[in-house]
């Protein structure tokens, strides 16, 4: 598998306390990559020290085949960056945004670029400072998409917007990357809004990548099981436990990663009897690996 | 690239040039209606006393064109700068560029009205008028102070560190030579080598005469 998208050891400090420490992130060519992770997690920095907006301590960082901040330029020619903040210059139009944008890029498509616009009902004479944040988003996607990048890096796109807005700028990214085949990398703390569109998903946790699978792995694998008369000590067991609750009678409930039906037999073979599967949806299982990684680490 | 920097730049700045420009083209067509009635010795006299204005708006109109260059990325923290695909020098070297081209609006309109002076004053005899001179000088001086502050302004705190470092080891030096009763002024050369030739700041100091003999 190649991938758009590679660090190895990757560290990072920033002040006394926040630090992104041996990130190890792999996200595949053509896939729309998830990057989850609670508020403060690290996925801002992360993505800053991917597009060479921030320098690493360590370790080695590489986008779309080059290294990273070394290529910054020619990668960044090719990359689509929606940061989480306005950046945008305040005292320019709609129309001057977009003259300015697509000036450094060769593969801009203007023709696209007014789409978009009408698409989004964005008043071109409008300035920048006076958009609402929707506007703002909409504006900074369509900036995003119309220079036609290889590699879409969406921090937080609809963070604060509205389900209309969220569902537009969502539509016009899955869009672009059934049209385009191009990589997606959109971090987000709303579960739920990404567990439609990616199909892999990073869980990031305290500066650490806490897990890295595919989406229907995730989806799949993951279950809440209730459990009677389980050892104390498992041996040898088919899937991740992730998590343990004994409760206070003999019934436990496991939540566990890699789990298929055929897994049932296992329990016979430690004397216990399993009593239940339940599916976790994607934001159940978010929060039950991220309390099992906080368990491991202690 | 360059003409959408330009553009850009010129939005936030365009207000400060008019106002520059419009000073520089008033200071020596206000000169020559004040001259206009003296004898050769109360020319010069006020054309001295102008002088100290040119190197002030000088300094003025590099320290808001320097201001205005990096303000709207001020405003964004440089994340869009950042994430533009040209190299930080390329980027930094446009929007300097841009600046420099504004000076030189505020630059015309002083040449302009020097070159006022020069065709409609009455210029008492053994007097010339120096419009090209004195505009050259301004264009100068304007660009070292919006070089310098356009530096300052673009700079990182770990530069702005270096800087303050600099400043602190001249205060600690002299200190220490003052404290072993060594008989020199380290500030006060430091100061003559900045502002007299050939030091950074010499341009601004000296005469900036319109008309002189």
């Amino acid at each position: 598998m190649s991938f758009a998208i590679e660090t190895k050891d990757l560290r990072y400090t920033a002040g006394k306390t926040f630090q992104v420490s041996q990130l190890d992130m792999h996200v595949p060519h053509k896939s729309v990559y998830g990057f989850l992770g609670p508020n403060g997690s690290g996925k801002t920095t992360t993505i800053r020290l991917l597009l060479g907006l921030l320098k690493p301590h360590a370790g080695r960082v590489t986008v779309l085949g080059s290294e990273m901040p070394a290529s910054y330029a020619s990668v960044l020619a090719r990359t689509g960056y929606v940061p989480e903040r306005p950046h945008l210059y305040p005292g320019l139009t709609v129309d001057e945004a977009l003259r300015f944008h697509g000036s450094f890029y060769p593969t801009w498509d203007g023709r696209w670029a007014d789409d978009l616009v009408r698409q989004f009902a964005l008043d071109r004479q409008r300035k920048i400072g006076s958009l609402s944040k929707g506007e703002g988003g909409k504006l900074q996607m369509t900036l995003a998409l119309a220079q036609q990048p290889d590699l879409l890096v969406l921090d937080e796109p609809t963070d604060g917007l509205d389900p209309v807005v969220r569902r537009d700028i969502l539509a016009a990214v899955l869009q672009y990357v059934t049209d385009r085949s191009a990589t997606v990398l959109i971090s987000s703390h709303l579960v739920h809004e990404l567990e439609r569109i990616c199909d892999w998903v990073g869980l990031m946790d305290a500066g650490r990548l806490v897990s890295e699978l595919p989406m229907q792995d995730f989806r799949s694998g993951l279950k809440r099981l209730r459990v009677s008369d389980a050892p104390d000590v498992l041996s040898s067991a088919p899937f991740t436990l992730m998590a343990r609750d004994r409760g206070t009678g003999t019934v436990e409930q496991w939540v566990v990663r890699g789990w298929t039906p055929g897994m049932k037999e296992y329990f016979a073979t430690v004397g216990a009897s399993l009593r239940e599967v339940v599916d976790l949806d994607l934001e159940e299982g978010f929060v039950e690996m991220l309390r099992a990684a906080r368990q491991r680490a202690g | 690239m360059l003409k959408a920097i330009l553009w850009s730049q010129w939005k936030p700045t365009r207000g400060l040039v008019l106002i520059t420009s419009i000073i520089a083209f008033a200071l020596p067509v206000s000169s020559l209606t004040i001259t206009s009635t003296l004898r050769a010795q109360e020319v010069t006299r006020v054309m001295q006393s102008y002088g100290a204005l040119y190197p002030m708006l000088a300094a003025l109109t590099g320290l808001l064109i320097a201001m205005a260059a990096w303000a709207p990325d001020h405003a964004g923290r440089h994340t869009y700068a950042l994430s533009l695909p040209v190299t930080r020098s390329q980027y930094a070297g446009m929007r300097f560029i841009a600046g420099s081209a504004f000076i030189g609006v505020t630059a015309a309109a002083l040449l302009v009205g020097t070159l006022i002076v020069a065709v409609a004053g009455a210029i008492p005899d053994g007097l010339h008028v120096y419009p090209v001179a004195l505009t050259f000088r301004f264009a100068l001086a304007a660009m070292v102070a919006y070089a310098i502050f356009f530096a300052i302004s673009s700079s990182t705190s770990q530069t702005a560190g270096v800087i303050l470092g600099v400043m602190a080891s001249i205060l600690l030096a002299q200190f220490v030579l003052a404290m072993m009763e060594v008989d020199f002024n380290l500030i006060e050369k430091v100061g003559e080598f900045l502002a007299y030739r050939p030091g950074l700041f010499s341009v601004f100091a000296g005469r900036w005469m319109l008309i002189d003999a």
